[in-house]
């Protein structure tokens, strides 16, 4: 038997279907939003090293070379004279079937059982046994044989004994699937072909070559790891798989980061929301309350009431919200891996898994909320006198009294923001939380704000739109302790978005101008993996019209320290104009740059190594490892921005490579670029895919994926703005719904329909305006703080902020327009409203 | 001995193409195998051949699949008793390549057995390798002579003759170094060499044998290392055919007996029990002079068998009866469990002879494969 005041309490939802709804509503899209956002992320990297995984299989430590990899006989010794056993030769890179990424393995079947089970456990669709040794004869023995999962197969309807093009290198080659393996649970093995040696070495144009060898030393077996590490040539290294898979994480590491503070963004607006949500239908009850309280329900029993009612509908909110964030981050997580893929590494990721954590985290921040949102407006409400609880001007009162000493709490949270970013100096988790108190602070100190402004524009208003205005404006004024919380959902949402858009801006602006310093030549060639065919490249270089060509070659140098990408470039003439040094003098860094053992670090390699001009840093060549200067800094905004340049003379001294990624074309004046490219493209046909551009359009290109990369941060923010708006509604339809008598008599004193209204409107209106105007110095503040701080912490890069006065106007217009949309239906539903029912209700 | 190895070197390939479906009988895996024309395009044994040395010690890689297989019983300075066994198989997958720009294409699969019986302590170890013949990983090559897989490998150390040959391997547990010199020349098996395993032309392998060598040199078991010598034996086989499908296995005995003479016998074991009449044997005599031994000169009767713990029964002792020769032998192991469980399970281990000839009492060492009893 429920309880009658129980009843009493839900049979005034039910009774409230809207309002219910809202409620519902709000704390739903709140904790979508949070599970979202987490479960992509979480999907993501658990995906990552999950393949990671499934590729490193039983090996604990893995021999990596220089710029090249390492020479087979490196291995053969290692195995016929050192007697190493435990070791597995790898070749491996990506390629594209059809547009799309794998990893191809060139593995040695005979080695493998030491480390993967599924290279060896490939499959074909008879089973028996003829096939099964035709299997391994065909794997061992037929150019372009390859295995994969059987799901990866089916998903791309390719069936076992079928042909198919397989891109690497820039040449386009025939593979067959042998068979596949794996059965319903692949995971990590999506997107993975598997290949002899042999066949790997043709496709991924390193004959003779090695990615790396895989080893596997029993844990704590120093002896072994001595043994293996006292076998190895100069220029060859042992590092622990696990170390590196973490490197690669790593990699990504700050792009993560800063989706995890987007979804901590939508947590707090998705709290906001919830909040407004509960504490509106909370409010609403005052006087059902004070009745109840009033008939001798004590204090305790009516705040356990209204406690179990937020957390029923809690729950029932934030179920639904987890089942729609689980729908909603699928889609978010197909954004985020594109993100990766562009930017970090082969990321491939089918499906979200869902974490119970995240799950967790999501019902948590939901019902938490609920209660939270509930039991301040219900304390607040019993520490009335049963009467005096039923009547709003003193909910008001209160909260008019309150507002100083939130703004007080919203100073020092700034205050406390402040000092953080002072003193954290390069952490890049403080920098995000002192975004978060400043964007708290400053959200406590809205409210006063606005009422400030309410009384400051009230005589405004009323001399531009007479009394109708006056009251809609200082109505707002009056009414905060139900339109507050919207208000400051609004501008934190608005806020974010100008700080964004400012950044990204601001950002696009810096890389734009890189860019068209740095592509000083005309056009450029190269081969995305691998490297040019060398007499492919004598032949464009040799074309008529060209005056002069630049070679770039970039490696990826790997020890113990982590991973150094370095660019080695044989100068034009013209393309020393393309390197902005920072920190001295042009003109006497390159002639020694050219000459000696000297090295260019990036702005943001100097920022991560904490290494200036003068410097010195170890690198890993292919005689052992060797110290080069630093000569100086120079500015770069390139996507795995943390590199140095070195000279082509210097880099052959030290490495054994005479490959070439790029070649940059000077034209000669009267050289037409297309004309050039047309012959480029004749010449490498069927030799070799070439990437070739003029300078401006790679520009566009480069711009285009910087565009791409940042819609996943568009995404979120409109996200978090829906929420506000949300948020609005409910507080505009609230307001309206408690105001009904007061409108009512408003319409008895003879105001029309139409005036009602636009007195809504108004009200909506201003509270847009207001929202939008708090938020333009906020989202400055965080445009400057997430340039400043956050970018610079996480990627290093230096910005030049410039504020476009067209964000600042477009938000402010957004908030209206969002403020003017959610008031529409509570303007009608007021304007309709019967008068004489109205107020006989009470 | 025909067909022996052949059968077991197929079988070793499959854990590579583990049908996840279904594992069938080992049996009907062979019997698919060996029905299907897998032998097409390689050379085969039709007639008897002019076995040239030290070139034949070397691969013959247009037959799809050859061993070197050498066995021993070796003492310690102190008298402990021990046995080893390595055996190197060549596979081809297919009987031509065509040239490949990557040096790891290859079709030549080599396989590795090591193992070594300590009679002392009763113990047995064994260990597998497999590579592909690439790269220098794997091979073999006849002048030098050398077959190897990895850091094991039986090699010539001197040229001429009699042969003088290394042999190294080592596993961390285990590890032999030895040296042999042949102290016969080789014996060919079968008729002039080519041994027929069925009415089939074709059906067949070369096979020779060198049936005795001075071994000495070190053994190692754990930390504990040994001065060794005693006798080994060498077989070679290649063929491109393998066994028939109503063949379960094989017994076979190699045998060093006290008068310098040897015999070897291979007892091929039919599906329903029955002795298959392509088995047959070599006897040497302390000359080194060779004869044919068919198998109704030869009585062999089972007196004991060996329950393995992992299940199965593997005969334990026999009784070997060669009338003509007035030969009557009893052959017992050094020790039960020589069982290997390489990728293929069978037993292989040192056993003592004793016996009498012509009324005289003979004694010998030897080694005995037993397969086909526990699959």
């Amino acid at each position: 038997m429920i309880p009658a005041t129980l009843r009493a309490n839900f049979s005034y939802l039910l009774r409230h279907p809207l309002q219910l709804a809202l409620a519902l509503l709000g704390i739903g899209i709140g904790v979508a939003v949070i599970v979202a956002v987490d479960l992509a992320n979480s999907s993501a990297r658990k995906a990552f090293l999950l393949s990671m995984d499934a590729v490193t299989g039983e090996a604990t430590h893995q021999v990596i070379g220089g710029a090249r990899g390492i020479e087979e006989v490196d291995y053969v010794r290692l195995r016929t004279v050192e007697g190493i056993r435990t070791i597995a030769p790898i070749v491996e890179d990506t390629v594209s079937v059809n547009e799309t990424s794998f990893t191809l393995i060139g593995v040695d079947l005979f080695a493998e059982q030491e480390m993967r089970t599924f290279t060896g456990e490939a499959r074909t669709t008879g089973g028996d046994d003829a096939a099964g040794e035709s299997l391994f004869r065909d794997f061992l023995t037929r150019p372009g044989a390859v295995t994969m999962a059987w799901s990866t197969a089916d998903e791309f309807g390719l069936q076992v004994g079928e042909d198919f093009e397989i891109s690497a290198s820039g040449r386009s080659y025939s593979a067959t699937l042998i068979g596949t393996f794996g059965d319903e649970d692949d995971s990590g093995l999506q997107n993975l072909l598997v290949a002899d040696i042999a066949t790997a070495q043709v496709w991924l144009d390193s004959i003779g070559r090695l990615t790396r060898i895989d080893a596997r030393i029993p844990h704590g077996d120093d002896a072994a790891f001595a043994r293996l590490e006292a076998a190895l040539p100069d220029g060859l290294r042992v590092l622990s798989a696990a170390g590196r898979t973490r490197t690669t994480a790593e990699m990504s590491a700050a792009f993560m980061t800063n989706l995890a503070a987007m979804s901590l963004l939508a947590l707090l607006v998705g709290v906001f929301l919830i909040y407004n949500s509960v504490s509106f239908s909370v409010l609403q009850r005052r006087s059902l309350i004070g009745n109840l309280r009033a008939l001798g329900v004590t204090r305790g029993r009516m705040l356990s009431l209204i406690l179990v009612e937020a957390a029923v509908v809690g729950s029932v909110a934030s179920i639904l919200g987890v089942a729609t964030g689980i729908l909603l981050g699928d889609r978010l997580l197909v954004l985020v891996s594109q993100s990766i893929n562009d930017l970090y590494f082969r990321l491939n990721v089918t499906d979200v898994m869902v974490s119970p954590f995240s799950v967790a985290k999501g019902l948590a921040a939901g019902i938490g909320a609920s209660l939270a949102a509930a039991a301040v407006p219900a304390i607040e409400a019993m520490s009335f006198p049963p009467k005096l609880a039923m009547t709003r001007s003193s909910l008001e009162r209160r909260t008019g009294r309150l507002l100083p000493r939130v703004a007080v709490a919203g100073m020092l949270a700034m205050l406390a923001a402040v000092t953080l970013l002072i003193l954290s100096g390069r952490n890049l988790v403080a920098g995000l939380i002192a975004v978060f108190l400043l964007i708290l602070g400053f959200a406590l100190c809205v409210p006063l704000a606005v009422r400030a402004a309410s009384a400051v524009l009230a005589p405004l208003a009323s001399r531009i739109g007479g009394m109708l205005a006056r009251m809609a404006v200082s109505g707002i004024g009056e009414s905060l302790s139900r339109t507050g919380v919207a208000i400051v959902a609004l501008a934190v949402a608005v806020s974010a978005t100008i700080g964004v858009s400012v950044m990204v801006d601001s950002f696009r602006g810096s890389v734009d101008d890189w860019l068209q310093q740095t592509l000083q030549a005309d056009v450029y060639a190269g081969v995305q993996r691998g490297s040019l065919d060398p007499g492919l490249l004598d032949a464009i270089t040799a074309l008529r019209g060209i005056e002069a060509f630049s070679t770039s070659r970039r490696v990826q140098l790997e020890d113990a320290g982590g991973r150094t990408q370095l660019i080695a470039i044989k100068m034009a003439p013209g393309s020393y104009a393309g390197t902005e040094i920072i920190d001295a003098d042009p003109g006497d860094v390159w002639p020694a740059w050219e000459r000696e053992d000297l090295v260019l670090v990036s702005e943001p390699y100097a920022y991560q190594n904490e290494v200036s001009r003068g410097g010195i840093v170890q690198l890993p060549t292919d005689q052992g490892l060797r110290a080069f200067e630093i000569a100086a800094t120079y500015q770069s905004y390139d996507i795995n921005a943390s590199a140095m340049l070195m000279s082509r003379n210097v880099y052959e001294r030290h490495f054994d490579d005479d490959g070439v990624d790029s070649v940059g074309l000077y034209l000669a004046g009267d050289a037409d670029p297309e004309a050039i490219m047309a012959r480029i493209g004749e010449i490498s046909e069927g030799r070799q895919e070439i990437r070739f551009n003029s300078n401006a359009r790679i520009r566009e290109l480069s711009l285009e994926i910087f565009d791409r990369t940042f819609i996943i941060t568009d995404v979120l923010y409109w996200l978090a703005v829906g929420v506000a708006f949300i948020g609005i509604l409910g507080a505009m339809l609230a307001l309206q719904l408690e105001r009904g008598r007061e409108l009512a008599v408003l319409r008895a004193l003879g105001m029309t329909p139409s005036q009602l209204g636009g007195l809504i409107t108004t009200q909506t209106a201003v509270i847009g305006l207001l929202s939008g105007i708090a938020a333009v110095p906020l989202g400055i503040v965080m445009a400057w703080v997430l340039i400043e701080v956050i970018n610079r912490r996480a990627f290093g890069w230096q910005i030049d902020m410039s504020v476009a006065p067209a964000i600042l106007l477009s938000a402010i217009a957004f908030a209206i327009g969002a403020a003017l949309l959610a008031g529409i239906y509570p303007a009608f539903r007021a304007a309709r409203s019967q008068p004489a029912a109205a107020m006989r209700e009470e | 001995m025909r067909g022996r190895r052949c059968a077991l070197v197929i079988a070793l390939l499959l854990p590579f193409t583990v049908f996840a479906d279904e594992i069938q009988a080992p049996q009907s895996r062979l019997s698919e195998l060996l029905s299907s024309d897998s032998d097409a395009g390689f050379a085969k044994a039709i007639e008897p051949r002019a076995f040239v040395f030290p070139e034949d010690h070397g691969p013959h890689p247009q037959f799809r699949n050859e061993w070197w297989y050498i066995t021993g019983n070796l003492d310690g300075e102190d008298g402990r008793r021990f046995g080893f066994e390595l055996t190197i198989f060549r596979f081809a997958l297919t009987p031509s390549l065509p040239a490949a720009e990557s040096n790891w294409r290859s079709n030549q699969v080599y396989i590795a057995h090591f193992a070594v019986t300590d009679a002392g302590r009763e113990r047995f170890y064994a260990a597998e390798r497999y590579s592909r013949g690439a790269l220098g990983l794997a091979g073999a090559s006849a002048e030098p002579f050398r077959v190897w897989i990895d850091d094991w490998e039986i090699a010539a150390v001197a040229e001429g003759q009699p042969e003088r040959w290394g042999l190294r391997a080592a596993d961390p547990g285990f590890a032999l170094d030895i040296a042999l010199i042949a102290a016969k020349t080789p014996a060919l098996n079968g008729i002039d060499g080519l041994s027929q395993k069925s009415a089939e032309p074709g059906n067949a392998s070369y096979y020779y044998s060198i049936t005795r060598w001075e071994t000495e040199g070190s053994l190692r078991i754990g930390d504990d290392a040994f001065r060794v010598s005693g006798l080994s034996w060498l077989d070679r086989e290649w063929s491109s055919s393998a066994l028939a499908a109503d063949q379960l296995g094989w017994d076979w005995f190699a045998l060093q007996l006290s008068d310098g003479s040897e015999l070897m016998f291979y007892n091929l074991r039919k599906l329903d029990g029955s002795q298959d009449e392509h088995s047959a044997g070599t006897w040497i005599s302390a000359d080194g002079s060779s004869t044919h031994i068919d198998r109704e000169d030869i009585e062999i009767e089972v007196t004991d068998t060996w329950d393995s713990p992992e299940g199965g029964q593997y005969p334990s002792a026999w009784t070997l009866e060669l009338p003509d020769r007035g030969l009557s032998l009893e052959v017992r192991p050094v020790m039960a469990d020589q069982e290997l469980f390489t990728t293929v399970r069978y037993w292989e281990g040192a056993v003592d002879v004793r016996g009498e000839r012509h009324g005289a009492p003979i004694e010998g060492r030897g080694y005995v494969e037993l397969t086909g009893y526990a699959d």
